[in-house]
Formats: C-alpha cells, sequence, structure tokens
C-alpha cells in the first residue's frame, strides 16, 4: 500500500486481542461492562493492565455474567456513554437477549466478539457457531480476518456505530486464539488524538440522563408501531452500505490502510472462487498463488461485512464465476450450509448468478487450515470445474475411526466401597450428631475421583472436594460447572469420575441438579427407579460460577431440593486466567484487577457466599476448608444427612490456587488455614438457622492477622507496601465486623 | 538491516522455531519477546503464538515463532510442524512427548540440560542436527530469574542472525516499568544463556532415524464416538502417566517412621497415596502402602502435613522411581 497515512502511524507487535484493548484505551471509551470467557477475556484483562499503568480511564465494570454485562454496557449507552463489550460463545449467547434490545432501540455501542465454538460439548477454540447466531440481530457484523484488521475496525466501528444514518451498535469478529492469541507486525496511531479526532465528540440523539429533555426509553409496541421501528432498522442498515464505504475511505486518507465490504483476490478472471471469512481468507490466498501457478484460474473472496450483506459486490465479484466453494466455519443443519453459504446462494438467485456453489462445513472447534488443507479444498472446485462428481455439501475434515475405542477404566464402584462407619443422628438441641470419624479407617472408602486428572500443581480443588467426598456415604451423582474444575477431570476422551458426572454451563448447575434431584424421586415414585435406591446428587462449582450461576443457586435453595451445592472458592476466575471474582478480596491482584501506579488490585470486598445462602434459609450451610479435615468430613456427614431429609445445602470451601496466588506449591494447606486464624475465613456452620462457629482461632490459641495471611501469597504482596496500609486496614475492619457479627449470631440462636 | 539475513527459509519463505515447554516456565512470553526484537528491532516480517488450549501449570505446551524477511506476507497461522530450530524448555519433556517430530536435519535444537550435547543427542535419538546444550536451572537457580530470559540467550547465540542488542532491549523494556529490579539479573541470564551454551553438529549417520512430522487422530471417531460426547468410561484419567508434572523433586515415603495417620492423604491433590486393608498384630486396620508416583506432580504438601517426619523432600535423579512406585490401580493398562 502506497498511500501515504496523513496521521502519523507507528510499528508495534502484539495480538488480536491486546490490539483490541490498544484500540480502546486509545478511543478511551467511557465505560466497558464485560465478563470473562476464553479467548476474549485478555481483552478487559490488557484494558485493566493499561488502566492501572495511567494509560486511559475507561470505566470498566466486571458484569456478573454475561447478561449482566450486556444491561451494564446498555445502560451505559442508554446514558450516552460510549460503550464497549467483548465476549465469545455461550456467552455471546447467554447475552443475546439484550442484543435486538440494543439495536431495536437505537443505542450505538461496539461489542468484540471472539469467535469460539459454541457448547457443548465445550470446546475453547474457533469456529463461527457464535457469530453467526447474530446475523438476525439487528447488529452490524463485522468480521476481521487478522491483528491489523482488529484494530483498525474496533476504531471503524464506533465510527459507523455513531453515524447518524445508521445508529446501530457494532460487533467485530475474529478468529478466537488464531487472531485473537497469535502475535503479529501492525501499524497503529501514534497519537491518541488522532483518533479522537477522527471519531469526534459523540452526540447522543437521546439519553437518559439530561434532566433538560427527560425522554422514555423502552415503551412497549405492537403492530403497527413494531414493524415500523422494524422498517426504520432495516432502512439504517442498508444506510450502512454507504456509511461503511464512507468512513474506509475516510479512514484510509488518514492511516493509509484500505478497506472493503468484500476482499476479493485475483477473482476478475476467475472460474473457480473460494468464499470465506476470517482467518483462513490469506491462507486461500497463498493456495491461490501455488494453483495459479499450475494454470489454474482460481480466485478467493473474503467478507469482512457481514452485516451489512454486501449484495452489489457479490453480484458484481461472482457474476462470471463457474464453480464457488463455499466456506462455511458452521452448521444450520439440514438445509445444506451454514450461514455463508445459503446467503450466498439468496444473493445469486436473486442475481441471476449460475456459479455452482458447493459448500463445505470445516474448521469446527478450532481444527486449523494449513496450506495443504486450503489447497484440498481447492481441489473439490477444480474437480467440480472438469465435471467430476462432487458432493454439493459436505464436512470437510471428519474422520470416521471404524471400531474406534475409548481407553478402558475402572469398574462402576460398588456401594460397600463408598460406605464406612461414619453415623449421623438428630440431637436433642436441634443439631446432627455425627461419630464414627476415622481418618485412617476412611482411607478404606474408594475415591469418586480417580488420579490422572490435569489439574496444576499443588491445585487446592482436589484436595478440597476428596476430602469432603470422604464424609459421604453411598452413591454419589457430581455435577460441576464449567470451570477448572470440570476442565481438568473430563478433557474428551478420559474423565477422572468414577461416579456419574454431568457437566454444564457455569450459570445454570443448580437449576440443572435440580432437575436431576426432581426426576431421580418422580422416577422413583413411578417405579422405574428401585425405590431403596439412594443417590447423594451434589453440585460442585468454583467461586466464579457462583457469580454468574448465584440466581439459579438461590433459586434451588428456594425450592428446596435434596441436594448439596459445595463451592471451592479460589477467589477468581482461574480457569480462563484470574479474573476477579465477587469473592476475590480488597486489593487482591488479579488479571482484571491490576497493580500499577494509577490502581492497587481489587476494589471492592469480597462477596459473603454463606451469608447470601444463609439468608435463603436454607437447612445446612457451612464453610470448610481442607487445613482442618476432621470438621470437613463431619460437615460433609451433615450435609448429606439434612440434604436427604431436610432439602439444599450450601457449603463453601476455600481452595488455594499456587499458580494464581502466587506462592510456593507446597503451601496451599498453610496459606488457607491462615485465613482462617485471620478470621477472614471462619470455619462455621448454621442448622436451620443456629449458627455455631467451629473453629474459633482466638480461643485456640491460634489467633494470626490479615498481614500473615496476606504476606504468604505473591498476589498481595503489593499489599505489605507502607503506601497501602488504607487497603489493609479498610479489609481489616471489614473482617472484624463480620466476624463480631458472625460471633454474635454464634452466641444467640435467635440470630 | 541487509536483505537474506536468514540462514534457513522453507517453501513459504520463512524461517520456522517450535519451543516444546511445560506451562509456567514462560516459553510463550519468550516467543513474544523474540518476535519483538525480530520485528520491530531488526525489521523482519512474522509471527508468533502457543499452541492453544486450557493450559495449566505443568502441563505441555509449544510456542511457535516464524520470521520472514522484510515484506514477506504471513498468510498463513498454521503450527510449525518442520522447524529449523526446536527449543527444549524442560529435558523431562522428550520422555513423554515426540518433540523431535519434523525436526529437519540441519535444524539446531536447543536443549535446557546439564547434559552434554552427545548425551543429549542419544537421548532424543536425533537422526541429525546442531545440539546446543544450556544449564538453565543451574543459571535460573545463580541469577534468581526465569528460565526464560536464559532459554532467550541461548536461543539468540544459536541462531545467528538474532541482533543481542536488540533482545537485551526487548528485555530490558519488559521488565523495567513494572519490576525494574529484575532487569540486571535477566539481561546476565540472557547474557550467559549465549555464553554458556555448548554447541555441536551431529550429521545425520544413521544412528537414528529422522521421525517426520505425523499428527495424530482421536481413537475414536463419528463412526465409534458414543454419541453426545458421553463418555461411559470410568476413570480412565488414571491410564495416563503425569510424572513429567515433576521438576525435580519429589517426596520419599519412610514406612518406618509412619504411623498411618492418612494426614498425607487428605491434603493431597493428586490421590497418590495407596492404601490397604491389612491385619498386623491381630488387628484389622487400613495401613499405607506407598505413592504411586505416575500421578505425584511434585507439589510436597504431603511433607509438612505428616507429624511424624515420614515424608522427605528427596531430588528425583537420586532415586530409582520406577523401583520404588506402588501402583494404585495395577489392573489399569497403562496408555
Amino acid at each position: 500500500m502506497a498511500i501515504k497515512p496523513k496521521a502519523k502511524q507507528k510499528t508495534i507487535v502484539e495480538s488480536g486481542n491486546e490490539l483490541a484493548a490498544i484500540a480502546a484505551s486509545q478511543i478511551n471509551y467511557d465505560v466497558m461492562g464485560y465478563f470473562p470467557i476464553t479467548p476474549s477475556t485478555q481483552i478487559a484483562e490488557y484494558l485493566d493492565y493499561l488502566k492501572a499503568e495511567g494509560k486511559h480511564t475507561v470505566n470498566m465494570v466486571p458484569g456478573d455474567g454475561e447478561h449482566g454485562a450486556a444491561g451494564i454496557c446498555y445502560g451505559a449507552s442508554v446514558a450516552g456513554g460510549r460503550v464497549l463489550n467483548a465476549t465469545s460463545a455461550n456467552g455471546l449467547l447467554y447475552a443475546m437477549e439484550q442484543l435486538p434490545v440494543q439495536s431495536g432501540t437505537r443505542f450505538p455501542m461496539v461489542l468484540n466478539v471472539v469467535n469460539r465454538t459454541v457448547s457443548g460439548p465445550l470446546s475453547i477454540k474457533c469456529d463461527h457457531s457464535d457469530v453467526m447466531m447474530t446475523l438476525n440481530t439487528g447488529w452490524i457484523v463485522l468480521m476481521a480476518k487478522d491483528a491489523q484488521e482488529v484494530y483498525d475496525l474496533n476504531i471503524l466501528a464506533l465510527k459507523i456505530a455513531e453515524n447518524e444514518k445508521v445508529l446501530l451498535p457494532v460487533i467485530v469478529s475474529f478468529d478466537g486464539f488464531f487472531v485473537s492469541h497469535q502475535v503479529r507486525k501492525v501499524n497503529v496511531f501514534a497519537d491518541n488524538k488522532d483518533v479522537q479526532k477522527f471519531l469526534g465528540v459523540k452526540k447522543p440523539m437521546y439519553t437518559a440522563v439530561d434532566t433538560k429533555n427527560p425522554v422514555s426509553i423502552g415503551a412497549y409496541m405492537n403492530e403497527p408501531d413494531f414493524l415500523n421501528n422494524r422498517i426504520q432498522l432495516q432502512q439504517a442498515m442498508e444506510n450502512a452500505k454507504d456509511v461503511v464505504d464512507e468512513v474506509f475511505n475516510e479512514y484510509k486518507e488518514l492511516t493509509g490502510r484500505e478497506y472493503s465490504k468484500l476482499l476479493t483476490y485475483k477473482t476478475e478472471d476467475a472460474d473457480i472462487i473460494i468464499f470465506a471469512a476470517g482467518s483462513v481468507i490469506p491462507t486461500y490466498t497463498e493456495a491461490c498463488d501455488k494453483l495459479r501457478e499450475q494454470g489454474h484460474k482460481i480466485g478467493v473472496v473474503g467478507i469482512m461485512s457481514l452485516r451489512p450483506w454486501p449484495e452489489k459486490e457479490i453480484a458484481e465479484t461472482f457474476k462470471n464465476a463457474k464453480v464457488v466453494v463455499s466456506l462455511d466455519r458452521q452448521d444450520t443443519y439440514s438445509t445444506l450450509g451454514g450461514n455463508m453459504s445459503i446467503e450466498l446462494k439468496a444473493t445469486f438467485n436473486d442475481n441471476g448468478i449460475g456459479a455452482k456453489v458447493i459448500s463445505r462445513v470445516y474448521g469446527l472447534s478450532g481444527k486449523p487450515t494449513p496450506l495443504n488443507t486450503a489447497l484440498e479444498i481447492m481441489q473439490i472446485g477444480i474437480d467440480a470445474l472438469d465435471g467430476k462428481d462432487v458432493k454439493r455439501f459436505d464436512y470437510f475434515g471428519g474422520h470416521a475411526a471404524e471400531g474406534g475405542k475409548l481407553v478402558e477404566g475402572l469398574p462402576p464402584l460398588t456401594i460397600e466401597e463408598q460406605t464406612s462407619d461414619i453415623t449421623t443422628e438428630m440431637g436433642e438441641d436441634g443439631k446432627v450428631k455425627v461419630s464414627g470419624v476415622n481418618l485412617r479407617k476412611l482411607m478404606k472408602k474408594k475415591e469418586r475421583i480417580t488420579p490422572g486428572h490435569g489439574a496444576c500443581v499443588g491445585c487446592g480443588i482436589f484436595s478440597t472436594i476428596n476430602q469432603f467426598l470422604l464424609g459421604i456415604e453411598g452413591h454419589v451423582v457430581l455435577l460441576f460447572h464449567t470451570g477448572c474444575g470440570m476442565v481438568v477431570t473430563t478433557g474428551y476422551p478420559y474423565t477422572s469420575f468414577r461416579s456419574s458426572y454431568i457437566h454444564n454451563l457455569f450459570q445454570n448447575g443448580a437449576a440443572t441438579m435440580s432437575g436431576v434431584a426432581e426426576a431421580f424421586a418422580t422416577l422413583k415414585k413411578r417405579g422405574m427407579i428401585p425405590e431403596d435406591e439412594e443417590i447423594t446428587f451434589i453440585m460442585v462449582t468454583g467461586d466464579g460460577g457462583n457469580d454468574i450461576g448465584m440466581g439459579p443457586t438461590i433459586g434451588a435453595a428456594n425450592r428446596n431440593h435434596n441436594m448439596i451445592i459445595l463451592e471451592y472458592d479460589n477467589e477468581g476466575y482461574m480457569n480462563t486466567g484470574n479474573q476477579l471474582s465477587y469473592s476475590t478480596p480488597l486489593g487482591h491482584r488479579t488479571s482484571t484487577s491490576n497493580v500499577g501506579k494509577a490502581q492497587q488490585g481489587k476494589k471492592f470486598q469480597h462477596k459473603d457466599t454463606a451469608q447470601i445462602m444463609a439468608g435463603c434459609h436454607m437447612p445446612y450451610v457451612f464453610t470448610a476448608s481442607e487445613s482442618f479435615p476432621m470438621d470437613t468430613i463431619k460437615k460433609a456427614a451433615k450435609a448429606q444427612y439434612y440434604a436427604r431429609n431436610y432439602g439444599t445445602v450450601y457449603g463453601k470451601m476455600l481452595s488455594a490456587c499456587p499458580l494464581n496466588w502466587r506462592h510456593e506449591d507446597s503451601m496451599g494447606n498453610k496459606i488457607v488455614e491462615a485465613a482462617t486464624n485471620c478470621n477472614f475465613f471462619p470455619l462455621y456452620e448454621i442448622e436451620r438457622g443456629i449458627t455455631t462457629i467451629t473453629f474459633d482461632p482466638e480461643a485456640k490459641g491460634k489467633k494470626g492477622t490479615v498481614t500473615d495471611w496476606l504476606g504468604m501469597m505473591g498476589k498481595t504482596r503489593h499489599l505489605t507496601k507502607p503506601e497501602n496500609k488504607p487497603i489493609i486496614e479498610e479489609a481489616e475492619l471489614e473482617i472484624a465486623r463480620r466476624w463480631t457479627r458472625l460471633k454474635a449470631m454464634n452466641d444467640n440462636p435467635v440470630l | 538491516m541487509s536483505k537474506n539475513t536468514l540462514p534457513q527459509t522453507n517453501d513459504l519463505n520463512f524461517y520456522e522455531i517450535r519451543m516444546e515447554s511445560i506451562g509456567g516456565l514462560g516459553a510463550n512470553l519468550a516467543g513474544k519477546m523474540l518476535a519483538d526484537a525480530g520485528m520491530i528491532g531488526m525489521g523482519y516480517n512474522g509471527a508468533a503464538f502457543a499452541s492453544y488450549g486450557s493450559e495449566k501449570k505443568g502441563s505441555p505446551v509449544k510456542a511457535y515463532v516464524r520470521f520472514g524477511e522484510p515484506g514477506t506476507e504471513v498468510r498463513i497461522n498454521q503450527a510449525v510442524d518442520e522447524p529449523h530450530m526446536l527449543v527444549i524448555f524442560h529435558e523431562t519433556l522428550i520422555e513423554w512427548l515426540p518433540v523431535t517430530m519434523g525436526v529437519r536435519p540441519n535444524a539446531k535444537i536447543v536443549v535446557n540440560t546439564s547434559k552434554t550435547p552427545e548425551e543429549m543427542r542419544k537421548k532424543l535419538k536425533l537422526h541429525g542436527g546442531t545440539i546446543c546444550c544450556i544449564d538453565g536451572i543451574k543459571i535460573s537457580l545463580e541469577e534468581k530469574v526465569k528460565v526464560n530470559t536464559i532459554m532467550l540467550g541461548a536461543i539468540t547465540e544459536a541462531a545467528g542472525f538474532i541482533d543481542k542488542n536488540k533482545v537485551k532491549k526487548v528485555i530490558h523494556d519488559t521488565f523495567e516499568s513494572k519490576y525494574p529490579h529484575l532487569v540486571e539479573p535477566n539481561i546476565k541470564g540472557f547474557e550467559r544463556g549465549g555464553s554458556e551454551l555448548v554447541i555441536e553438529e551431529f550429521k545425520p549417520d544413521n544412528t537414528f532415524d529422522f521421525v517426520p512430522y505425523d499428527e495424530k487422530e482421536s481413537r475414536v471417531g463419528y463412526a465409534s464416538q458414543p454419541i453426545g460426547g458421553v463418555l461411559p468410561a470410568l476413570g480412565n484419567n488414571a491410564a495416563k502417566n503425569l510424572s513429567s508434572n515433576r521438576v525435580g523433586l519429589m517426596p520419599l515415603w519412610n514406612e518406618e517412621k509412619c504411623k498411618h495417620c492418612a494426614q498425607c492423604d487428605v491434603v493431597c491433590p493428586d490421590i497418590c497415596f495407596v492404601w490397604k486393608e491389612e491385619t498386623r498384630d491381630g488387628k484389622t486396620n487400613m495401613f499405607l502402602k506407598g505413592i504411586d508416583y505416575d500421578f505425584c506432580k511434585g507439589c510436597l504438601k504431603c511433607i509438612s502435613a505428616c507429624p511424624f517426619g515420614a515424608i522427605e523432600q528427596a531430588v528425583e535423579a537420586d532415586h530409582d522411581v520406577s523401583k520404588i512406585t506402588v501402583q494404585k490401580y495395577p489392573e489399569l493398562k497403562k496408555i
């Protein structure tokens, strides 16, 4: 590109995600509402890092889930703010209800969709099953094929969104990992002012916070008004076709970088054209060059603007093509193509283009397209042109493995192998008495979770859960929310579970387990399952799963099913790379509560989940940790008693994460113990409303300080500096307040 | 810079590096720093990325760097199958993974090891190539830095075409703003990574066969996967061996001191203590029989949990683990 840019550019080496964050930092958005999900998480992480370094002042608000994050963004945009979000896959789907609200009420914003396979089965890798679901939401959808385009589109998107002829929200979509995590050499604006000058000052048509011009936003509409609202939206989308071109042109003058809705490569004389989106486009141009050398008249078309759909450009480009191989990184099932193919065929039909369209679903769940694959795909087009018999639709890259077998595991556990001498009975004081807990004798019990899992060295999750399971007698069914515990135990085709196990996405485990428990009871009643069959249902979540899944957890508690909800709390979203959770304590460093000159870790106090659950007045609530094994096992036995006889149980166990707490692998149980000794994590239980502290550090002569505890971890080292004393004091005050309150509850059964 | 400085390139005009490492050693960051030095400092074009997945500390990762002459467009996103340089950050990976797969016969192989290139060739069963050994662990302990900047020093020295000063600048810039006290030790680590590199070339002499790149398909496919991704197998993760997670240290159980109290078992994250019911002196009880080292990742939590000093820290190299390991599931066929 020989165009000399008007605005000074500089060359840097960064990944797609980092570039989305750099663009956001240069724009200096008013608000980012977000919730972490791989592979989009780095955008919020890096933006938070830049904020800690004082590079921008974007107000970053961590949502309670993607649905909440989308709500935060909607609120911030109706307040007139410039707003950013980033998500992927099921996060996008969880937020999706909000997408038509954003577009239908016409409040522009920018959402990065970092393409990832929609679960389930769960996969974190790239395909287009997420972004293609947004095509019917009234958003503009622009797709970047590489890191440079991620940066540029993040700036262009906002300009397009806020154009008065458009006023629609815009999605910038790019391939997870291939683009989001790959480091490339790119050019960016050297001066933030040039970015801001290009965008201008936002002049919202309506805002909810203009006291001189108050408005009602979101009145309900029936026919004919709603239809007319949609005609306006459709007109805005039509207008966007020209606006996109205008904005791209203006940007070219400024940066020297040229874009169009449709990328065409050697298509002018092409008999065969490959039609694709995303990171594979450049690979097909490489393959195209190779085949051109062999004399094949072949070209490549890559689409950047999925919405608005560039009908005119497509009709022009494909008018002389004979064969088109249309590539879909998702399927619409039974329509013989993904969205790309179906829309292409519709455009051909309307414009009298006679090219034969061959569709291939490829690259699902990140299956890569190396050059050889691109050549094989192109060969399909060549064969079709030669008149060979070619399937018009197929999946590319499947693998039959006729007769293939899974690696053999262990036989199912018998009830005897899961039963010990533990007995429980209700005491006269209304509290359950547990006897027969002998640690050594318990070693006879066979593990429901077998070794061979892939957790980090020194991970607290499995010592924590296994300790709890030692106190549970008989058959169990486990359900894990998405999280470290799930990912490291069940990487297909392997499992660590020797009992039945279910995974569901991590806002819905408690609801799912409710369904399991209720169906079990019903099937028993109807004679489908023997009457004497006993199963203890245990739903396991991290503290993250109980942020996004707090609603269903409370719902299950309110409905009072016969089940246990066990939370391992490692103070953050560790599976996605250590983002803050609401349970992260004040001042702790995470990847979204960075430490730098402008910020000192997390800004708000930790959530008290046990007390939230106590507020549901459920039969049994407890806290425990692996540092006190006898206490844990007794509480597990009680949990089972209450789950069998009374209803839902909730327990929180503090669980060490050496990787993200930054401590020696051998220190986890010591640190968790120190958290209890300083009253940060008190051990107690609430039996039908009666609170009992089960370990009082002061009474046992073990009282430690908050600084003793924080001094053991790298993530809190900054807090021990003199300048951060006020943060420690604020944390100490809150810990003392919660402890005093708990003591009062312990001393008074009415509380 | 002058043209055509890359010593070798493939069909697509790239010089390609593959790093074999485990999560936590910083291979991905090393790749990124190298890319920065090559692309910003020296004007090459290229890319850097890592094997994509849910990476936990201790699990194997691969990081890739490719360089092309200025103006070479990067139009591929594929992994590096046939590297010009192979970098092994963690020696025990050699036992568990086919690290030499696709490595070109004239490649440079940089290994973090205290072994000589001759010994390393035998361990790698390398067809041919130039082996460059660096005792990264020793330097890392002496300079108190992570192994990745040391490996960067070794990579830079072995590659020959990378400007040392440009890499040093990147290291400087990486640590300066946040961890200024780490700049000097990392620069020193980088220097020693280069100056203490022991290099020896081995021509392909048919001592060992060339190992071509080969991607393994999964054992079940659409004709054999149970539907819905359901796994009717129970606990088959136990068929795995996770020994490569240990980085030199291991717990050693002393039966004579053991009172079988199970305090070790209840803090073990990896479920590796093996118990058996036995009758001794007329009493039936549970007895600890040992540790299944196939599962032990070496966190050493059990050592401080033991009230009787019956578990001690030991250096793995001093023991024949295969002789002292006690299998938890002897009936299970290992993969």
